[in-house]
């Protein structure tokens, strides 16, 4: 297919040359990141992942909250900053709090992490470009804004299948927020297992999460709202939030107006649904 | 000829009959059982034809077609890939893989097994484990879910889940509604699977899988393929407090989940993490220890309530000294060294009177003031004609590594059976088909005997005649003349050498599916993203 081959060989053209400039400001462009819709979370993808969050580098996703860089600037005189373990090298000064999960081209990234500047928000996507485009996104944002006050060092973006590995990136009670937009649908019936939320994956969501931290929900497609209202709330660690206190919420704002597919919505005049659970306490042992 | 055993249990009687015990062994479709008093028994007894005729004879009522069926009974067996004994050690409940079931059976007083229940899961079972009580079975399957169902189906239940009793969700009849309306966002793909969905709901043939119509939980699930399950259960420590009960699980994506009991599985306790490649077995120690192990090059050693790793042990090594010292062994396993690679299908804790374990912080004091009664494991490999001992927090400098056992064939399976007071003797399970260090080749002429036993001395295992001399019908007879696996093949009744021939490679190809398994868990990096 010389059109694919002609497709792939621009992308990797177009990739080089914004990877050559380090400085370089100017956002990615969306067209060359495109890339098929499901990608199947069953499947070995050739994924990287850490073994577990303490083996996670997280100072090359948030340089600016890098625990070495700290260092060497206290030990500045001191010989011995050489003596830093390996941990110390990839650790942060502070956890991520905020996860959004399938994270897309991240538009709810771009749109929050302003507006909790002091709060670690982290995408995690399966599809590789997608995930490439966010992070160059990061890169240019980052480097646009550079000499501001801001400049979207709380946000990173990786890739991953959370499906199989969030408990290898995030410790027990770590998250605060986990935000699910606009979840694949996956209609059909014996495809239910790769939804994004069932009763079990939900133990996964309640493991990483503090009792107290509040899960999001939105989707346009009311059957699956219905599942995912379901499957929470059957689920003993969540409770459901209310609309009032829904309404209020500064992020569930965010999450409609902001996403790609929240947009999307938007154009076509279709619905959304959202739906929001808090971590409860774990119960006494039974 | 005789297949080897791919799963074998043993029950050691009450301390008061120290001498009695009870060897169970599942070979390809048939569980072969013998006591120490020398009764056996295989189940299924007879011709599977047999019985299933004369239930047809009995029944007048039955319609003559029906009859013509059962009379020609397509010969549907399963090989078995799980057995697990009941705690008090009354019933035995044993999963086979191709038809997905779990049979519970009673052990009657003369080895007979009298078969109680047939549960059939959506999914294929790996690993299964009772609970503590014997109330509950826990089953965790191919697709990552664990289900606890009743260890005896109540009359009650079997009968409010027949069909057309309403309860039964997939099959009542509801206006048919699609699962999003044409104004939402999609992708080709998805909007073609809806267009089928509106066509097939129109042609009002929505084909639903049959639900599993007995009581049954979903508790916990992995989305990955689960390869073992351990339940056990820990006094509180604290006055009054109450005992704690513990579901963990292993997968094929490198997970120890530790979940809390039946009753509250959907809380996640927490993760043992440090595998780098398949976890294929867990084992509790005697002393409340778990060791884990599958395509590493190590087993870890965990304290598994604290999420964190004791040691690391190089069972490649020891499996690699272990070849260099017999020749032929070298020459096939080590031809190409670099790329060795293990494959853990056995974990064993060898019995041994300790005091029960009380807490987590117990566990810690335990093996420090107990250091010369620590706890011994023994592990078998894939394909590895030897068990491998490790002494675990047998010294407070960590665990030592013993001496290999040598087999007579690839090792398949170990229990311990306690033939007089304070004695211990292990039955290993030997693979008699394939030639030792291979998992493919078959050897010229199969040998005779299916297990070995070893008493343990200990500082060291030292061939036991006394219990082999009890078992030579469990070893060497028992189906020696029959096609015991289901090989998926029918057996035609005209043999000719040419079908002969084809029959025995097939059962010879079934017999390895059934055996060796464990490596193919390991992940070949995918070409897709
Ligand atoms: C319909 S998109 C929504 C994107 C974004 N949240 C938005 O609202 O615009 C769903 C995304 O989830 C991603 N995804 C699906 N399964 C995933 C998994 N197991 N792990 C990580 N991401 C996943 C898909 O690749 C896709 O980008």
């Amino acid at each position: 297919m010389p059109g694919e081959a002609g497709k792939r060989l621009k992308r990797e053209a177009y990739k080089k040359s914004i990877n050559n400039e380090d400085q370089n400001t100017s956002l990615p462009q969306k067209r060359f990141y495109r890339q098929r819709a499901h990608a199947n979370p069953f499947s070995d993808h050739t994924l990287a992942y850490p073994k577990s969050p303490v083996d996670m580098n997280w100072a090359t996703h948030y340089p600016a909250y890098s625990v070495a860089q700290e260092k060497e600037a206290e030990n500045a005189a001191d010989d011995e900053s050489h003596d830093q373990d390996q941990t110390s090298i990839k650790a942060i000064t502070k956890n991520v709090e905020i996860a959004d999960i399938g994270c897309g081209f991240g538009g709810l990234l771009f749109a929050l992490a302003p507006k909790l500047p002091d709060t670690l928000i982290l995408g995690m996507e399966i599809r590789t470009s997608v995930t490439e485009y966010v992070q160059e996104k990061i890169r240019a944002m980052r480097a646009q804004n550079s000499s501001s006050a801001y400049s979207y060092q709380n946000v990173a973006c990786l890739r991953a299948n959370t499906m199989k590995f969030l408990p290898n990136f995030f410790s027990k009670a770590q998250l605060s927020k986990i935000f699910l937009c606009f979840p694949d649908p996956h209609f059909k019936q014996r495809k239910h297992k790769a939804r994004i939320v069932s009763y079990t994956l939900n133990s996964e969501y309640a493991y990483v999460m503090r009792p107290g931290g509040i899960v999001y929900t939105i989707t346009d497609v009311e059957d699956l709202h219905k599942w995912m209202v379901d499957h929470f709330e059957k689920h003993p660690s969540f409770e459901r939030v209310g609309e009032e206190e829904q309404e209020a919420d500064e992020c569930v704002k965010v999450m409609r107006t902001e996403t790609e597919e929240g947009k999307k919505v938007e154009r076509n005049k279709g619905l959304k649904f959202v739906a929001c659970f808090r971590r409860c306490e774990n119960p006494p042992w039974r | 000829m005789p297949f080897p055993y791919q799963c074998i249990q043993a029950r050691n009687s009450g301390e008061r009959e120290a001498a009695g015990w009870t060897l169970f062994g599942a070979c390809g479709s048939r569980l072969v059982v013998q006591s120490s008093g020398g009764s056996n028994f295989v189940w299924p007894s007879g011709k599977n034809n047999v019985s299933e005729e004369k239930e047809t004879e009995d029944d007048t009522q039955e319609r003559p077609e029906k009859r013509i069926k059962l009379s020609h009974p397509p010969e549907i067996k399963s090989n078995f890939c799980c057995l697990s004994l009941s705690n008090d050690k009354q019933h035995i409940v044993a999963a086979t893989a191709e038809d997905k079931c779990i049979r519970v059976f009673k052990i009657e007083p003369d080895c007979r097994l009298s078969e109680l229940s047939q549960r059939c899961m959506p999914r294929r079972p790996c690993a299964i484990a009772i609970t503590s009580d014997d109330s509950t079975i826990l089953c965790a399957d191919k697709f990552g879910d664990v289900y606890a169902l009743p260890l005896f189906p109540s009359l009650e239940e079997e009968r409010s889940s027949t069909p057309n009793s309403g309860h039964n969700e997939a099959t009542t009849e509801k206006p048919y509604v699609p699962a999003a309306s044409m104004l939402t966002v999609h992708s080709g793909r998805n909007r073609k699977v809806l267009e089928d969905q509106m066509k097939q709901a129109n042609l009002g043939k929505k084909k639903t899988k049959e639900p599993m119509q007995f009581k049954h939980e979903l508790l916990l699930g992995h989305v990955s393929m689960l390869t073992d399950i351990a339940y056990t259960t820990i006094d509180a420590g604290v006055e009054g407090g109450k005992p704690r009960s513990f579901i963990l699980t292993a997968d094929r994506d490198e997970h120890i989940r530790i979940s809390r009991g039946p009753s509250q599985a959907y809380i996640i306790e927490g993760f043992c993490q440090g595998h780098e490649e398949f976890i294929s077995r867990l084992c509790l120690t005697g002393s409340g220890l778990l060791v884990s192990g599958g395509g590493d090059d190590y087993i870890y050693v965990w304290d598994w309530l604290n999420s964190r790793l004791i040691e690391k042990l190089c069972i490649r090594d020891t499996v690699i000294q272990f070849a260099r010292t017999n020749p032929e062994l070298a020459a096939s396993l080590l031809a190409d060294e670099a790329s060795f690679k293990i494959a853990v299908s056995g974990i064993w804790s060898v019995p041994h009177d300790q005091p029960k374990v009380r807490s987590s912080t117990d566990i810690v004091y335990m093996r420090l003031s107990n250091h010369l009664q620590g706890d011994e494991i023994l592990v078998a490999c894939e394909g590895i004609p030897g068990l491998f001992r490790f002494g675990i927090g047998g010294t407070p400098g960590g665990s030592a590594v013993g001496e290999a056992i040598s087999l007579d064939g690839n090792a398949l399976g170990v229990v311990f059976v306690c033939p007089t007071t304070g004695a211990c003797t292990a039955v290993v399970s030997v693979d008699n088909l394939h030639k030792p260090g291979s998992t493919t080749e078959v050897r010229e002429q199969e040998g005779p005997f299916r297990l070995q036993y070893f008493s343990y001395q200990g500082d060291h295992w030292e061939a036991d005649t006394v219990v082999g001399g009890k078992l030579n019908w469990f070893s060497s007879r028992a189906l020696a003349d029959t096609a015991s696996v289901a090989n998926g093949q029918d057996a035609g009744s005209d043999m000719t050498v040419e079908t002969e021939k084809a029959r025995r490679a097939a059962d010879e190809k079934a017999v390895r599916d059934i055996l060796y398994g464990i490596a193919n868990l390991r992940k070949r990096p995918g070409t897709e993203d």
